[in-house]
């Protein structure tokens, strides 16, 4: 039974884990913006010309275009990658103190703000070289609960963030497309790509698919692993099911002698394997609760989360899926109850005398 | 003098008067509640604020369809949906735009049958701005293009979704 609840409890976390980082990334990219423009050359993203915006804005159904201001920042002194982004409207509210209002000014994700040891009025010194350099007052810092979006995001006036990277005049890192209605996004993108086949339109679909796959591929791997396991599991359930020691054999043989009908015996087979089955599934989706969310699988993390300095800090939302719950409870529960009350089944049907005897 | 005031005070007054019976007339478009349904398919409206269309009539009551398809379905056979109630008691349409998803009135745009946008019911007479009429004609194969005082029962696409055929 312990073997039992711990195969339980492996799977069930698994899937826990995975249904919550698939239900956190997709609950961000639900704001996402509809598309995304980013021009290729060599096959690699580039920066974009601003002036593209002009006639993408005047294809029928985009309500809106604005130019992005972003890269990455590889900071020497504690081997991070940061996120520089310049501040756009829809930049976040999760925020302790304020967003940067002009040139000067950031504000910083948690994770920057832990590694560089600044808090709000610090100043945060970044440089690629003795020209490219901005020293920034520290006037927000993003709350942890954003931390999936904001853990390496510094966040800083446009002008600054240009001359920082010394980007070239009149050039964004991309170009956001929002558009009324979802059902034109397609053809959309189709426009922009034959008004300018040097860009690639990405939308939000896309994105989430990709991330969808993402998540699943990973899951796989991971259930690849447990594949060995489980079969070990389904040997030994089936073992321990089917193998009737003879003195459960005996205990049938004696309940049908003192006038229990074979319907009698089954029922208490049956009832005695949900006891035990019922008892471990539910303790180890238990177990698996607690791994998930209040250790934040930490047995897991490593092989689903990926590998960075600066990674968020993972706190899984709490989030079941009644459906896996179901898939866990058939895949485990049901098998263990046909393994026992099949064999019961064969002794009860025997006559008791051979069935003492034997 | 006091002749001139008087009259322009009447005049204020009239004036007054009178906007305030024609803004009275013209009623703004409504938001579809989570109750209502389309009174033709008897669908849930609300999911489809991108297709949503309405008839308001002039003492304040209303009729929410999920797609223009519904609302000329209603429209040309009233009596059928609504027997207390006949075009004369109509005080505006409304539906909602394909491009920009707001609601202008139906007497304002254009309708197009034959796309290959689907609507929750399926083909539908989707509602354009008279200036895109073209690209999205072009863009969606589009068949015809039609005011609406001139869509008839011919023109409404047929009820059933492709899949349902």
């Amino acid at each position: 039974m312990f073997i039992y609840s711990i195969i339980v409890a492996t799977l069930t976390s698994l899937l826990f884990l995975t249904q919550s980082l698939k239900k956190e990334a997709m609950d961000v990219f639900i704001e996402a913006p509809e598309l995304i423009v980013q021009r290729m050359s060599a096959g690699r993203h580039d920066l974009i010309p601003v002036g593209y915006a002009e006639k993408i804005l005047s294809i029928p159904g985009v309500s809106s275009v604005e130019p992005r201001y972003w890269g990455y920042y590889y900071d020497n002194l504690t081997g991070g990658n940061y996120t520089l982004i310049a501040r756009n409207i829809d930049a976040l509210h999760m925020v302790k103190g304020t967003l940067p209002k002009g040139p000067g000014e950031c504000a910083i994700g948690k994770g920057v703000a832990d590694v560089r040891l600044t808090d709000l009025n610090d100043v945060l010194f970044l440089s690629i070289n003795p020209q490219q350099k901005v020293s920034l007052k520290v006037v927000g810092i993003f709350t942890a609960d954003s931390a999936i979006l904001t853990n390496d995001l510094v966040v800083m006036d446009k002008n600054d963030l240009v001359n920082f990277f010394a980007l070239p005049k009149d050039m964004a890192t991309d170009l956001i497309v929002h558009v009324s209605n979802a059902s034109e996004v397609p053809t959309i993108a189709m426009k922009i790509r034959r008004d300018y086949p040097d860009t690639r339109p990405i939308t939000r679909s896309e994105i989430v698919r990709t991330y969808e796959n993402v998540f699943n591929w990973r899951g796989g791997m991971a259930l690849t692993m447990f594949i060995g396991p489980l079969l070990a599991f389904a040997i030994f359930a089936w073992d321990k099911a089917t193998g009737m020691s003879a003195g459960e054999r005996q205990e049938i043989g004696i309940l049908k002698a003192i006038g229990w009908e074979t319907t009698d015996v089954l029922k208490l087979k049956f009832w005695e394997g949900m006891a035990i089955s019922l008892t471990s599934f539910l303790t180890g989706s238990i177990l698996a609760y607690i791994h998930v969310f209040y250790f934040g699988a930490a047995l897991f993390a490593p092989v689903l989360k990926g590998w960075s300095v600066l990674f968020p800090p993972f706190n899984p939302i709490p989030y079941i899926d009644l459906y896996q719950i179901f898939v866990i409870f058939f895949l485990t529960v049901i098998p263990y109850l046909a393994s026992t009350i099949i064999p019961s089944w064969k002794a009860a049907v025997t006559d008791p005398d051979t069935v003492m005897r034997s | 003098m006091r002749r001139k005031s008087f009259v322009l005070i009447v005049l204020s007054i009239v004036s007054a008067v009178f906007l305030s019976v024609s803004m009275a007339l013209a009623a703004d478009p409504l938001k579809p509640t989570s109750k209502d349904k389309c009174p033709v398919c008897g669908m849930l409206v609300h999911p489809y604020t991108q297709w949503s269309a309405q008839i308001i009539f002039k003492d304040g009551t209303y009729a929410f369809f999920d797609g223009p398809k519904d609302m000329f379905k209603y429209y040309l056979d009233i009596p059928k949906y609504n027997k207390s109630k006949t075009s004369a008691d109509i005080s505006d349409i409304y539906v909602t735009e394909y491009y920009s998803t707001k609601v202008m009135k139906a007497d304002g745009v254009t309708f197009v049958s034959g796309s290959d946008v689907m609507g929750p019911m399926g083909k539908e007479l989707v509602a354009i701005t008279n200036d895109k009429v073209k690209t999205f004609t072009s863009d969606h194969k589009g068949v015809k293009a039609l005011k609406f005082s001139e869509v008839t029962d011919a023109d409404i696409p047929d009820g059933h979704m492709h899949h349902m055929k």
